[in-house]
């Protein structure tokens, strides 16, 4: 899940690519990565133009994780010129069924 | 960095295999349409047996062992062993499988049927030292992992046993009639090697597929010993004894452990996230209905059969054909269009999502191909099984000319999917 302080002076920044990602979906569910939950931050090196992305996925050995995280590259590098993206997956917390987000679950008929 | 790397040698295993046996179902067909008559008869017959072999191994053995290169590594949740033992298992399975065919078709148990079986029983054993070496690689056990690892012992031991057979047409290795091992040949192929391969794959699959939150595998442990337990029993208890009373108990115990696996299924139903069931999945559903049609028939196939009843065979051809042509096909029509376009989908869009719109894996396939294709293979239940009980050779000509069409669309939106051209609807 995250976070974004007010403080930041990139939170903005953040919050952009944090919407824009939700232009990733999955190709299994047809849901966007941002309302399945499995994004669980952003982290930029302005000077450096560097993001990293860390996030998950529903399961470790997802058929298509590689496509996800591909996707999610492309995406930010896309959209954000000049910025080069890393994906960080991280398997803490643990992806579950209540890490869906409202509109997420609003999506699949819940 | 996880999720599965689809490399091209990958993706041509995968596809080879998959038109392999979608060649091989349309072979089938057409080889049911030559043999009408002979399915109003014994099932020991010349065209039956190599009916039999052809749908066993050329059109459900070879998509599994296609889909098993792709799925395997999910399930397990590590990477293929060996891609180039892969080849070399085809390279050694596709003769293997012609010769035997053929020479079960024209009845010539001599040198070419002798090759065959030994061609295919090294492609198993290759075939299974892949997966063995695949699963050492990873460190946690898991339930999935022991119903693929005995599913391909038993399909070894199958195979072994079939090529025993085979040779025993020439030399004389056992004292008993072919007949007595016919049957603990077909129950190790299709209790031990297709229930048990299919039942691991699905119940790592069937959630994904479904975002299921169920996620105990206790049924499953249950489901493992059971079925094995009563396979082992049924081997033992019918090698020493033929069938009897007892089989009654075995049954019973093997039945429950495929119920435990519905129950596991129903449950992820159940507590499914995604609502929607689309078209393939409604026909894996139709696979485990046909599962249990096929089930409910063995108790008939023991009460005949203890009675000396005739009708103990036609009870055994129902069984066969409900397990063969039923569940396993019904399973493979719609896992195909599960698995298949993810594989070419992850080859076209990988390197393209994110950036432009793409199509979804589900648009890859023709969708009126396979309702239509849905609706020929429901005409071939609700036509071949019947027209094979009642001996009409009507129904079973109709059964049959549905199965042709079902086996040319499928094979029509196979090529649909592996010819797709890549196209984008422009920028993200």
């Amino acid at each position: 899940m995250a976070n974004f302080d007010i403080t930041d002076p990139l939170s903005f920044l953040k919050e952009q690519m944090m919407e824009t990602l939700r232009l990733v979906i999955d190709p299994e569910l047809h849901i966007n990565i941002i309302d399945l939950g499995l994004v669980y931050g952003i982290e930029i090196d302005a000077p450096k133009k560097l993001v990293n992305v860390e996030m998950t996925l529903s399961s470790s050995y997802c058929p298509m994780g590689e496509s996800i995280i591909s996707a999610v590259k492309n995406c930010i590098e896309g959209h954000f010129e000049g910025y080069d993206a890393t994906v960080d997956l991280v398997w803490e917390p643990v992806w579950s069924y209540d890490s869906i987000k409202d509109e997420g679950k609003r999506l699949l008929g819940l | 960095m996880s999720g599965i790397r689809q490399n091209p040698g990958l993706y041509k295993i995968v596809v080879t295999h998959y038109v392999a046996a979608a060649f091989c179902f349309l072979v089938l067909s057409v080889m049911m349409l030559f043999s009408v008559k002979a399915f109003a008869g014994h099932y020991f017959h010349p065209q039956i047996l190599a009916i039999t072999h052809m749908a066993a191994l050329g059109w459900g053995t070879m998509i599994i062992l296609g889909a098993s290169y792709q799925l395997i590594p999910v399930v397990l949740e590590t990477d293929l062993y060996s891609e180039k033992l892969a080849w070399i298992t085809f390279a050694l399975f596709l003769p293997g499988l012609v010769a035997l065919v053929y020479s079960f078709w024209v009845f010539v148990p001599g040198i070419h049927m002798q090759c065959g079986a030994i061609l295919l029983l090294l492609a198993v054993v290759l075939f299974t030292l892949n997966v063995y070496l695949t699963a050492k690689k990873k460190k946690q056990e898991t339930i999935q992992e022991d119903f693929i690892f005995s599913a391909c012992i038993c399909l070894c031991l199958t195979v072994a046993l079939g090529a025993a057979l085979v040779f025993n047409f020439t030399i004389s290795i056992f004292p008993q009639d072919q007949l007595h091992f016919l049957k603990l040949h077909a129950h190790m192929g299709l209790i031990g090697w297709f229930l048990l391969m299919l039942i691991g794959v699905s119940s790592k699959l069937v959630p994904m597929f479904l975002v299921s939150s169920y996620q105990s595998t206790k049924l499953l442990t249950y489901s493992y010993y059971l079925i094995v337990g009563a396979l082992l029993s049924f081997l033992v208890d019918s090698y020493f004894f033929g069938l009897s009373l007892r089989t009654y108990l075995i049954f019973t115990i093997g039945a429950t452990g495929i119920t435990c696996y519905f129950i596991f299924i129903l449950k992820c139903l159940r507590s499914r996230l995604r609502k929607h069931i689309d078209l393939p999945m409604m026909n894996s559903f139709l696979s485990f209905i046909l599962l249990k049609i096929a089930t409910l028939t063995v108790p008939f196939i023991i009460y005949f059969h203890l009675k000396n009843n005739p009708v103990t065979i036609r009870f055994s051809m129902i069984y066969g054909e409900f397990m063969l042509m039923g569940w396993i096909t019904a399973l493979i029509l719609g896992q195909t269009f599960k698995t298949l376009p993810f594989i070419v989908w992850v080859k076209h869009y990988e390197h393209l999502t994110g950036k432009f719109k793409t199509p979804m894996p589900a648009d890859l396939f023709a969708d009126n191909l396979l309702k239509a294709q849905t609706i020929s293979y429901l005409i071939f239940c609700l036509t071949f099984m019947p027209g094979c009980y009642l001996l009409f050779l009507p129904l079973i000509y109709i059964g049959i000319a549905a199965l042709m069409v079902t086996a040319m669309l499928y094979l029509s939106n196979i090529f649909i999917v592996l010819f797709h051209k890549t196209i984008t609807y422009g920028k993200l």
